[in-house]
């Protein structure tokens, strides 16, 4: 599904230029659960932002399904990002005005589902979520783990085939951190394809196969047995 | 999606409350401000529209001086001699006397009537006033004849039929009502409650002199490129009846047509009392309804860009979702355009609740209905102009992030971006400093003028108009009744009271070539005493001098001057009015320059002679009495003209009349720079809560390392104030060179003083940093651990 090869990413400033990834090369089949792992500071989060689309390489390859990605314009990858990926953030980002509802529903407007599709298609995945129950509540109001079980909500409902989660449980306490991994973990093993940015060697265990950065660079592949 | 848009741009609305207020309301004053400022301006411009024939109708001026603005006023004689010598060209002419009197029903109610017209028959064919009741054919065909009002009809007959109704005017003309006008709107500049038929007066000699001024003509001519080759033809004309006037008095009367719709707006001299407005004054309107709303679009971008930022992660999260920059772009400006309506709909409510004082304010009742189609067609321009205009910099600026920058919460404000924000500022407060001199400009330039020494004594003096035949032809014996009462000083009757009416005529005077052309006085000889004036050479007129009131005059310092006499050697030397004397008089004495004029026009020369013009009776009332000199002064006026009721004012009054147009320039000012003020400052403070929140950590670190209360509020005041400076500095050359222009309207003029500068530098930064000094004293108290935990 993922084919990246050389890939290179700088970020300058006036004075400094910081290489965040040096040639790096991974691919990630259909169906995987890969875990990124590394210090502060290797790259991680850039190669999830270029992965998700959300940020482009200053040079090398990424093929996703077969099609060249690298140099997509923003239309382009917008349109590939909402139809195909589903995010997860450490820190949730849901939209405070919105309801549990609005928050989970917003994905679906972007891909233009009818309005009746919709609402059969979020309280599905919020019952499957287990928060059918807070549906009418704003993310203030909800406990840590239940916002993030609102986030995955709102990455799955288009039913992407790749989702990418950014320490998910970063933010949570290990019972509501399993449960966040449990639920990743049952994803995957109906076909989506997870890849996940973690500093926990605990969650990392989840995964088949752990990639180690350092400094822009893999040094290491662990497959999980 | 829709949908989704105005859920969440309303629940950022409530949520964030005070702001919201702050961005609304600046709005909804602007938007208010520019309405009442549309709604007078299209009023102004609305006047003497209504008229069918208005492309085809013109006023008759006469001009006596090239140096002077023409004057309206011309004999009975005009009218019939313009239609006879005219025939092809003139298609109609209608002679129009304002004038007044008193007005009796036959239940015997009187009323002192203000404006009544005295008017040719065809006045209700010519001028579009539409008649509830008669044909304007034959209203006034009749002499006995008049058409009242709808408001007059109401007021003398209640809801009875006033068709056939018998009134007396002026205790001589019977009158029977055979029509019933609708009531004259403010947007002409003729006015009348009742019209009565001329040929009441055609019969009297003084209608007849060619040199008497008392009317109005009005012509219709069908051509406009007819009206310019008559207008060739007048000196023929005016050679023809005129000619030996013109030439017994060396002058020569020129004649010009002015069409009816620039009568309103046309440079107009005092002895014009027809309504007029002024072009200056709409300017000036117009400029400070697009500066305040300048001023509010600013505040609303700011604000706009501020709340947006606020949100990057929503824009974030709707950017890895898969929006689009221009999704993003439109769902900004599309709150844009919510808030903007928001604030028309509260403008509306606005505008109605301050409706009746800006009615008090202009000086009358506004034609133009709130709720007229061109105040929506306004209003929706108003709402695409601001809403997309003030939304499209944030939505712009915000949709330009990339996603990851924008959850990350990262959305800085760029160099490039504080300095646009900042420059807006500067304009903002541009406008308040350039508001803030005028108004004190203005200030400054009216109490001078209040408190300058007119030259005359204008404390406790009671001027009453001799506009009726009664207090008329009893003046003796009125004067002589308050002379026996104790608390009047002394009684003048005289042609004009200060400030008045000073005709202008032309004399000969000895050793001089030329005609010379002086401001008129006819008085008795009580007119120095009475006003205090001073006589600096010769004497006052004298009741021991028997040839006094024959012979002699006075004249004041600047006629002396313009004479070419030192004030000593102008007595004893002879003076003769053309328009009215046959003999020579000598001047007997000079009094020292008083402004009897406005102090706009600069002094002029001035003859007072004891002949005959008596319009005004100026009663001097003793220190300290005054209701007992007013009881005395009704008293004996009930004595000699019983059916009228007394109307007086003082002299000092005359300041507000004189200058009416100046004082509501004055307060339209300072209210309209009060508020272009306080909307920049609405502005300021969600820009200081902005820069306070945003600086919270910097706060926190300073604080814990040592920094106190008082090195950060100066810190975070200083920068917001900068702009403040800036805006100062540029706004100070503006003012003085636009002051300086209006200053020149008056003859006597304050100097430009530097305080006036200082004095708005020093408002407007106090003010702005009241306003700061909330938000930054807030976060300069915070407690640190707060606000460095918050990060």
């Amino acid at each position: 599904m993922i084919k990246i090869t050389d890939l290179e990413k700088f970020y300058r400033t006036e004075e400094v230029e910081t290489i965040a990834l040096n040639k790096l090369s991974i691919e990630v089949k259909t169906g995987e659960f890969v875990a990124i792992m590394g210090p502060s500071g290797c790259g991680k989060s850039t190669l999830l932002n270029i992965i998700g689309l959300l940020d482009d390489p200053d040079g090398g390859s990424y093929i996703f399904n077969d099609t060249e990605v690298a140099h997509f314009n923003e239309r382009k990858r917008a349109d590939l990002r909402k139809h195909n990926i589903g995010f997860v953030f450490q820190s949730f980002n849901l939209i405070d005005e919105l309801t549990v509802f609005e928050n989970v529903e917003l994905p679906l407007i972007y891909t233009g589902v009818a309005a009746a599709d919709r609402v059969k298609r979020v309280e599905e995945v919020l019952d499957k979520m287990q928060i059918m129950h807070r549906r009418n509540h704003y993310p203030q109001q909800l406990s840590g783990g239940q916002q993030q079980r609102v986030a995955i909500a709102r990455a799955v409902v288009n039913k992407p085939k790749l989702i990418l989660a950014d320490e998910p449980t970063g933010n949570l306490d290990s019972s509501n951190g399993n449960e966040v991994m449990e639920l990743l973990t049952d994803l995957n093993e109906q076909g989506t394809t997870i890849v996940m940015v973690t500093h926990s060697e605990h969650d990392a265990r989840y995964s088949h196969r752990i990639i180690r950065l350092l400094d822009g660079h893999t040094v290491m592949e662990n497959i999980m047995i | 999606m829709l949908k989704n848009f105005i859920t969440i741009a309303w629940r950022n609305l409530y949520k964030k409350k005070l702001f919201s207020f702050i961005h609304i309301i600046g709005l909804t004053i602007g938007i208010t401000v520019c309405m009442m400022i549309f709604l007078y301006i299209m009023n102004e411009f609305s006047v003497d529209r209504f008229h069918k024939q208005g492309d085809n109708i013109y006023r008759v001026m006469r001009r006596f001086d090239v140096n002077k603005n023409m004057v309206p006023y011309l004999a009975g004689t005009y009218g019939p001699a313009l239609l006879n010598d005219y025939p092809k060209e003139i298609k109609q002419a209608v002679r129009v006397c304002p004038t007044h009197g008193l007005v009796q029903t036959a239940d015997k109610k009187s009323f002192n009537e203000k404006k009544l017209y005295v008017a040719d028959a065809d006045f209700f064919t010519l001028f579009t006033f539409p008649l509830i009741k008669g044909d304007p054919k034959t209203v006034l065909k009749q002499p006995n004849s008049v058409v009242i009002s709808q408001a007059t009809a109401k007021k003398y007959f209640g809801n009875d039929d006033p068709i056939g109704k018998v009134i007396e005017i002026d205790q001589l003309y019977q009158l029977k009502v055979t029509g019933v006008s609708k009531n004259v709107p403010s947007n002409s500049h003729l006015d009348f409650d009742l019209v009565m038929p001329i040929s009441n007066f055609e019969h009297y000699d003084w209608f007849k002199v060619w040199v008497n001024n008392n009317l109005f003509v009005y012509v219709r001519i069908d051509n406009p490129a007819t009206a310019a080759a008559l207008e060739k033809q007048f000196p023929a004309f005016m050679q023809k009846y005129m000619g030996a006037d013109m030439e017994k008095m060396g002058v020569k009367f020129d004649l010009h047509l002015r069409p009816l719709k620039e009568i309103y707006f046309e440079p107009s001299s005092e002895f014009d009392n027809v309504r007029h407005g002024d072009q200056s004054v709409v300017y000036i309107f117009l400029s400070i309804a697009i500066l305040i709303l300048v001023i509010a679009c600013i505040n609303f971008m700011n604000l706009s860009t501020i709340r947006a930022v606020e949100r990057s992660k929503e824009v974030g999260m709707r950017k890895v979702m898969g929006a689009l920059r221009n999704h993003l772009i439109w769902q900004f400006i599309g709150e844009s355009v919510l808030l903007t309506l928001i604030s028309c709909v509260l403008a509306i409510g606005l505008l109605l609740l301050a409706m009746p004082w800006y009615n008090q304010l202009l000086g009358y009742e506004l034609t133009v209905s709130w709720n007229a189609a061109p105040i929506y067609l306004f209003l929706a321009g108003v709402i695409l102009f601001v809403g997309f205009l003030a939304g499209s910099y944030p939505a712009f600026f915000l949709s330009a992030f990339s996603p990851i920058q924008a959850l990350k919460g990262k959305l800085q404000l760029g160099k490039s971006g504080a300095f646009f924000r900042q420059a807006l500022v500067v304009v903002q407060f541009c406008i308040s400093v350039f508001l803030i001199v005028g108004t004190i400009v203005i200030y400054n330039q009216m109490s001078f003028v209040k408190s300058k020494d007119l030259g005359y004594d204008k404390e406790q003096s009671v001027v009453i108009p001799l506009n009726n035949n009664d207090i008329y032809n009893n003046m003796r014996a009125f004067k002589n009744d308050l002379m026996s009462k104790s608390g009047i000083q002394s009684v003048s009757y005289m042609s004009g009271e200060p400030g008045g009416f000073h005709d202008m005529h032309t004399y000969e005077a000895e050793g001089q070539r030329d005609v010379f052309k002086s401001r008129s006085e006819f008085a008795d000889f009580e007119y120095v005493k009475t006003l205090g004036l001073k006589i600096v050479a010769g004497r006052d007129f004298s009741p021991q001098m028997a040839t006094d009131t024959t012979d002699a005059v006075l004249i004041n310092e600047t006629a002396a001057k313009k004479l070419g006499f030192t004030p000593a050697e102008a007595v004893g030397k002879w003076i003769k009015n053309n328009m009215r004397d046959s003999t020579r008089r000598k001047i007997v004495g000079v009094v020292k320059d008083f402004n009897f004029i406005s102090l706009k026009e600069t002094m002029d020369a001035l003859v007072i002679s004891p002949s005959d013009d008596r319009r005004v009776a100026v009663i001097k009332l003793k220190p300290g009495n005054v209701s007992s000199g007013l009881a005395a002064i009704k008293e004996a006026y009930a004595r000699v003209a019983p059916a009228y009721p007394l109307e007086y004012t003082f002299l000092d009054q005359k300041f507000d009349t004189l200058y009416k147009n100046d004082l509501r320039q004055q307060t339209i000012l300072s209210v309209f720079s009060g508020l272009a003020i306080f909307i920049a400052c609405l502005g300021l403070f969600g820009l200081a809560s902005f820069t306070a929140a945003k600086r919270t950590k910097e706060i926190g670190v300073r604080k814990v390392l040592g920094s106190s209360v008082q090195n950060i509020l100066l810190l975070l005041s200083k920068d917001m104030l900068k702009p403040v400076a800036v805006a100062t500095i540029i706004a100070m050359p503006f003012a003085y060179f636009s002051m300086q222009k209006w200053l020149q309207n008056f003859a006597y003029r304050t100097p430009l003083h530097w305080w006036v500068f200082v004095l708005a530098a020093v408002i407007t930064f106090a003010i702005a940093l009241f306003t700061i000094s909330f938000q930054s004293l807030k976060a300069a108290i915070a407690n640190p651990v707060k606000s460095l935990r918050s990060e």
